[in-house]
């Protein structure tokens, strides 16, 4: 067989030396086998990638059932392969409220400092931990560690909360839906069945079957830039820093990345020239001199893994069809640069799986479901369209691009502003959304995981506050509050899927028995507002809504927040 | 001259400078530049601060 690139991150690798061991799961034959009927679940998630994975935790941390159908008995790809590398802040603060965060910590490496260079000059750094945005969440700016941990913490967690079911080496092969139901068929090694879905989520990656099966139309582009990533270890003269080079003059001037992952393992990227022979660049002896070019003839690496690839930049029209929801790579596909698409596949699943669990336990409308589209297809036009400036920059057609490219470097050696214009990626962010039935306009920013105190003074976080309020919105208002404001409030949580909590100062009086104190005023800050107000908070930890008086304004955002009110007011 | 960043939204402005010169030939694109100099030189009027700009094109070499 041909060696070819592969669109994402994954195959015509080769791993040697220590490599990794991925766990292998059990096949289990499926019931339907033996009984030969056809059973029907309320969900059923098919990929157990990333995203596939979250969204089953997610389910089974609101305690709602559904089956996962996995094409083989392992996370990662097949064979020691790595993909992913780099989680966010707001990924960190899902995989804490899923229970795996503490175990993502200890393997993985926490960054916050990039150095970008053109040639032998520096021309752009951060330091993430500078930046305020970053430093008041409970989880740091970043962590790097291998895909395929975070997939086993996450099996590893859903065993533990049961609810779902996980089925390996079970192959989805064909699909259809009527106003019943969803029926998919299934193949394993014990035999082929069927099962019914009220609701399917398309978690099958970049190459989905479903957006064949129910017709979905796809936005697409595709360049001629090429990469081979070195996954390696160093036994003398590890590096020591996260580094990029733009034009690295040991890569015949063209842009290398280096950064550091857990067990001591350096993900080395190589951009290649257009259009290069995937099995000459990915050649071990090829790789090797590449590496001592780098390094130094006499760098001792022993090479984990190895793997040529191209991306494109898809992004699929509507990310809801009928029973569909597609998530992940599946609805869109991005370039690796800025660390968008593992991330954003999270938060598709984080979104998705408190709004389902809201409406299978009977607290929301199903028209809720329909702002998983509006939201999370606005962060991934968002993030195709960051990730494609990207790529823009470090593979600039030739002629005019290009010249601008020299010029912007050019410049960005003596003068700060142009710094700017070096992309080298933007980083993925919690997306905000402008555009959703489920939000006011006041709404719609991600709430980072801010510590305040309990009332009995002990440090709590908002993770431990959308914990407490178990899949229902959460109302916090801050300052001080009449009994009347406070009654009303009361009043509404009696009639919706709702907690409130008073937020009061270090000196303020509370009247609520609920209440909390935020001496620093994080968790105001995180809540994006001021003063006397109030924050409706989705188990998501996005605000669906902000205002001041506990008024009709409230009311309104709760129904729309939950998917009960009509777009005609 | 101001050399910290005043673009408000640097990326997109990169973006839409390569927009507009795709599908051109390299002269129409050396024209399009040229003219693109001369509107924006008129935004920024001040004389002195146009005297910087030029003296720091041409100081940065290139590699």
């Amino acid at each position: 067989m041909a060696a070819s690139y592969a669109e994402t991150p994954v195959t015509n690798e080769f791993a040697q030396g220590r490599g990794y061991v991925l766990p292998e799961y059990p096949f289990v034959a499926p019931p339907e086998i033996a009984s030969g009927e056809v059973s029907h679940h309320p969900i059923v998630i098919v990929g157990g990638g990333l995203t596939g994975l979250t969204m089953a935790c997610a389910l089974a941390g609101y305690g709602i059932r559904a089956v996962l159908l996995d094409e083989d008995n392992t996370v990662g790809a097949k064979g020691a392969s790595s993909r992913g590398i780099c989680y966010t802040q707001k990924s960190l603060e899902i995989f804490q409220r899923l229970g795996i965060y503490e175990r993502i910590a200890a393997k993985g490496i926490q960054w916050s400092v990039g150095r970008t260079f053109a040639g032998k000059d520096e021309v752009y750094s951060f330091d993430l931990r500078q930046q305020s945005g970053y430093n008041l969440s409970s989880q740091p700016p970043f962590i790097n560690i291998q895909q395929f941990y975070i997939e086993a913490y996450l099996v590893d967690r859903i065993r533990q909360l049961a609810h779902v079911e996980l089925r390996w080496c079970n192959r989805v092969t064909a699909f259809e839906q009527n106003n019943e139901c969803a029926t998919l068929a299934v193949t394993t090694p014990a035999g082929d069945y069927r099962i019914r879905a009220d609701y399917v989520i398309d978690a099958t990656g970049a190459h989905s079957p479903f957006r064949k099966w129910v017709g979905a139309s796809v936005t697409a582009k595709k360049g001629d830039d090429r990469w081979c990533i070195a996954d390696v270890r160093f036994t003398h003269r590890p590096p020591t820093e996260r580094h990029t080079w733009i034009e690295a003059p040991f890569n015949e001037n063209r842009a290398v990345w280096q950064h550091l992952m857990g067990d001591d393992v350096w993900r080395i990227d190589y951009q290649m020239p257009p259009d290069a022979d995937p099995e000459y660049v990915s050649r071990e002896d090829v790789v090797r001199d590449r590496l001592a070019r780098q390094f130094g003839a006499d760098c001792q690496v022993e090479i984990v893994w190895v793997g040529p690839y191209a991306y494109r930049s898809e992004c699929i029209d509507r990310m809801r069809h009928g029973r569909v929801f597609f998530m992940g790579d599946a609805a869109k596909v991005v370039s690796p640069f800025g660390a968008r698409g593992g991330n954003t596949g999270v938060a598709d699943a984080d979104n998705l799986a408190w709004k389902l669990a809201a409406v299978m336990k009977g607290r929301a409308a199903p028209a809720l479901l329909d702002s998983y589209h509006e939201e999370r297809h606005e962060a991934a036009r968002q993030n195709v369209l960051v990730t494609n400036r990207t790529a823009r920059f470090l593979r600039p057609a030739p002629g005019i691009e290009k010249l601008f490219r020299d010029a912007a470097l050019g410049l960005a050696r003596q003068h700060v502003f142009a710094r700017q214009l070096v992309n080298t990626g933007r980083m993925a962010v919690a997306n905000s959304y402008t555009s959703s039935s489920a939000c006011e306009p006041t709404g719609g920013q991600s709430v980072q995981n801010v510590s305040f105190q309990w009332s009995d003074g002990s440090r709590g976080t908002v993770n431990d506050l959308l914990q407490w309020a178990d899949g229902r919105l959460l109302v916090l208002v801050f300052g001080e509050s009449t009994p009347s404001a406070l009654a009303r409030l009361r009043a509404l949580g009696e009639t919706a899927a709702l907690r409130s909590v008073q937020v009061v100062g270090t000196d303020d009086n509370p009247a609520a028995r609920e209440h909390v104190r935020d001496p620093q005023g994080h968790l105001q800050g995180a809540c994006h507002v001021f003063g006397h107000a109030w924050a409706l908070v989705r188990p998501d930890s996005y605000v669906a809504a902000t205002g001041e008086s506990i008024d009709a304004t409230l009311v309104h955002a709760i129904g729309k927040a939950l998917g009960a009110l009509e777009e005609s007011e | 001259m101001k050399t910290a960043l005043h673009l408000q939204d640097a990326d997109a402005f990169y973006e839409q400078l390569l927009d507009a010169h795709q599908g051109l030939s390299m002269e129409a694109s050396e024209l399009l530049n040229a003219r693109l100099i001369l509107l924006l030189a008129n935004q920024v009027g001040d004389a002195q601060v146009l005297k910087e700009c030029i003296e720091a094109a041409r100081q940065t070499a290139p590699e």
